[in-house]
């Protein structure tokens, strides 16, 4: 694969060249931003700013209502640069471009200014402080934009194919998909099989299908499809690379190395269940207190007769909700990274609900308990699980969030002492032959992975998405999407949806053959270059940066000269050219002094 | 016309702490309002008479919130460490109190700290 780059044209009029005529758009947020910042101000400030031509505001320039704006106001009133004074960049940056390039302006042409996260947000006992400082920092857009020149953006050739990291459901669903879109798949499991944590006796909610059935349906699926192909016991050693052409290093079960390419990655890497620590809820100090994972293979594995454990029979068991989730620091023990898991886990409920519901209907005659915080049986129709428990004479206790119940280990009884929200905090004993602790989910262990690819993580240590409305299952990271419970407790149909969209937003990043790069890249101006030398002795990437010699205006010169495939766009060379001929596209240092005169001029 | 308060400069990398100081609006924690964010790729583009003009400019105290080591760019980082040095004494040439630049690092998450930075700054300037 080469990293072979062209250039499209981005620039349809050229209105650019003339006079620079501004508009300055600024976005109320729904109240987000008006309910601090006098948005009616700021327009009225930036109208008097030399070069705006126009200055609004308006509720959501991010609606079609607001993009319009933009478009007409480029179309028919002369505007060839925009200002945004809105939201994150990181939100709605692309949506702007968008408009831009529909007017037939070059989509680089506009400079967002954020008065939301780091303004009104942050100021809310400050308006006036507030709206002064968006006025400061608008202007100073205006000032940027002024100097900005169109850019193209680089585009570069991309793998038809997907790296998949995780082989449980939702790495299968992610491939199946994949590969029904044309793509070329490869798996990467560290186990010795597919499935996950499906691959196990016991039922699921709310189809109460076998689990392992579900994992096996879709394995055969995965195994024979000839798109996929499956690296089971692998190891990732690393992975390098960007959007379009990810590598990665790939220690396969026969102990060879492989190198894979992929123009994306999913990431499919799971959950794994909440061990709790030992004494915890008397977890590891008796056989009688199990996981919930271990409750559903003792009940899988019974017999038709009684439900026994260790030989003995049980009569009695009582589950505990929220172990493991909803934790308070300072109540809790902390886990392994030092944090208690302050998240709930969201499935537990219905888990619970459900394995308790199955329990009664198997053994009639064993009493069943439910000691929960709040009944969070979210999913739809799984209220109907809480009714049927209800039914089942399940008892149900409600202990309050921030104490702990406390468990002692009898001869041959577990007793419970809890208080009960839902009789006025009287203090309740439980007995019972087996206690099962309704563990939740926490993250695997991939901070290998997070190190190559800076993935970024939650303060919760699962893979985070840029927003879960506006750009949902995409990471910061181009070219990586999330599928499933990397990203956070889910249940199988929400596994499989999150796996489904990563799939579409990876095909359709994919769908063309190339895909375009920000052109955020060093840029030479050779007339001012003096050929000193000086910057690539500042770049740390081998052939990004070169000197050569060449014509320029019918001289021989020796000038810089940057190779966009290899630069990064960090600007180390920027900062020792005095002649200031050397600058990184769209940040120049000429923009930044301006920028800095802007805000510290008022 | 409320008082005039003296201007800090927060300059921030699109990678790492852009990202956090949006993180401290989402949640919804509070800071003076004479704070400018700027983003870059990363300060090591800007040279050591950027500081020394914004100075001059006006602005009060400068904060450099870098991705320290979870820079994506290799070597960035020595470079700006080395940089701000040689600006450090440029300052007590011109007899600028040194604490009105500082480096630091900012991660996307980095809530407490970025606040903490930022109050520490407010003191620097006041005197």
């Amino acid at each position: 694969m080469s990293e072979q780059i062209t250039e499209k044209d981005h620039t349809i009029n050229e209105n650019y060249r003339q006079k620079p005529k501004v508009a300055v758009y600024v976005c109320h947020c729904g109240g987000n931003i008006s309910d601090i910042i006098d948005v009616k101000k700021v327009a009225e400030e930036l109208s008097k700013y030399p070069n705006v031509a126009i200055s609004r505001e308006y509720a959501f320039m991010c609606s079609s209502t607001g993009q319009d704006y933009i478009v007409e106001d480029i179309r028919n009133n002369g505007i060839n640069r925009v200002v945004i004074a809105a939201c994150s960049p990181a939100l709605h940056e692309l949506t702007f471009r968008g408009a831009l390039s529909r007017a037939g302006l070059n989509p680089y042409l506009y400079e967002h200014v954020n008065i939301r996260e780091q303004a009104s947000w942050v100021h809310k006992n400050d308006k006036e402080g507030a709206t002064l400082k968006a006025i400061s920092l608008t202007k100073a857009g205006v000032e940027k934009i002024l100097r900005q020149d169109p850019l193209n953006s680089i585009r570069v050739e991309a793998v038809r194919g997907v790296a998949i990291i995780g082989g449980g459901i939702a790495g299968m669903r992610s491939a199946l998909s994949c590969a029904d879109n044309g793509l070329d798949v490869s798996i990467m499991e560290k186990s010795g099989s597919l499935g996950g944590n499906l691959n196990r006796k016991g039922k699921v909610y709310p189809s109460g299908k076998e689990a392992f059935e579900i994992a096996n349906e879709l394995s055969k699926k995965v195994l024979s499809n000839p798109k996929i192909k499956v690296y089971l016991n692998s190891e990732i050693s690393f992975i390098g690379g960007y959007v379009g052409n990810f590598q990665l290093n790939v220690k396969k079960s026969d102990g060879k190395f492989e190198k894979v390419k992929a123009g994306a990655i999913i990431m499919a890497t799971g959950f794994s269940h909440y061990k709790p620590q030992k004494g915890e809820y008397g977890f590891g100090l008796a056989d009688r207190v199990v996981t919930l994972p271990e409750f559903e293979n003792l009940l899988e594995n019974s017999g038709e007769k009684a439900l026994e454990i260790s030989g003995k029979k049980v009569s009695s068991v009582a589950f505990m909700h929220c172990v493991g989730s909803r934790q308070i620091d300072g109540i809790d023990a902390p886990g392994k990274n030092g944090k208690v898991n302050e998240y709930c886990s969201r499935i537990c409920c219905g888990s619970i609900i459900s394995s308790a519901n199955r329990l009664k209907e198997k053994f009639p005659e064993i009493s069943v308990f439910d000691i929960y915080t709040d009944m969070r049986t979210y999913g739809m129709e799984h209220e109907k699980y809480y009714k049927k428990a209800s039914e089942n004479d399940i008892i149900f206790f409600r202990r309050p969030l921030e104490e702990r119940p406390k468990v002692e280990i009898g001869v041959e009884k577990v007793n419970i002492k809890t208080k009960d929200v839902l009789t006025m905090n009287e203090e309740m004993e439980i007995e019972a032959d087996l206690l099962v602790l309704g563990t939740g989910m926490e993250p695997n262990d991939i901070s290998d992975l997070v190190e190559y690819l800076k993935l970024p993580r939650s303060s919760d240590g699962f893979l985070q998405e840029v927003h879960p409305k506006l750009r949902p299952v995409e990471v910061a990271n181009n070219g990586i999407f999330l599928a499933g419970t990397a990203q956070g407790p889910m249940d199988i149909k929400e596994t499989l949806q999150a796996a489904n969209t990563a799939s579409v937003k990876a095909a359709a990043l994919l769908s063309s053959p190339d895909i375009p790069l920000d052109p955020f890249v060093a840029v030479v101006d050779e007339d001012k270059c003096t050929g000193c030398g000086l910057c690539p002795k500042e770049c740390s990437y081998e052939g990004a940066l070169i000197m050569i010699e060449k014509d320029v205006k019918g001289k021989k010169k020796k000038v810089a000269s940057v190779n966009p495939a290899l630069c990064k766009g960090c600007g180390a060379c920027a900062a020792v050219c005095e002649p200031r001929a050397i600058n990184v596209a769209g940040w120049t240092l000429d923009q930044f002094d301006a920028m800095v005169e802007a805000i510290a001029k008022e | 016309m409320p008082e005039k308060k003296p201007k800090i400069l927060i300059i921030t990398t699109n990678h790492s702490s852009y990202p956090g100081a949006n993180a401290v609006g989402q949640a919804r924690l509070s800071y003076d309002s004479n704070t400018y964010i700027i983003r870059v790729p990363d300060p090591v583009m800007f040279p050591e008479n950027f500081y020394m003009k914004a100075f001059e400019k006006g602005i009060s105290g400068i904060i450099i919130m870098s991705s320290g080591s979870d820079c994506p760019y290799e070597g960035a980082y020595d470079r700006l460490s080395k940089r701000i040095q040689n600006v450090y004494k440029l300052m007590k040439e011109k007899n600028i109190n040194i604490n009105r630049l500082k480096l630091t690092t900012i991660c996307t998450v980095c809530r407490e700290a970025f606040l903490k930075e930022i109050a520490d700054m407010e003191k620097a300037v006041s005197v």
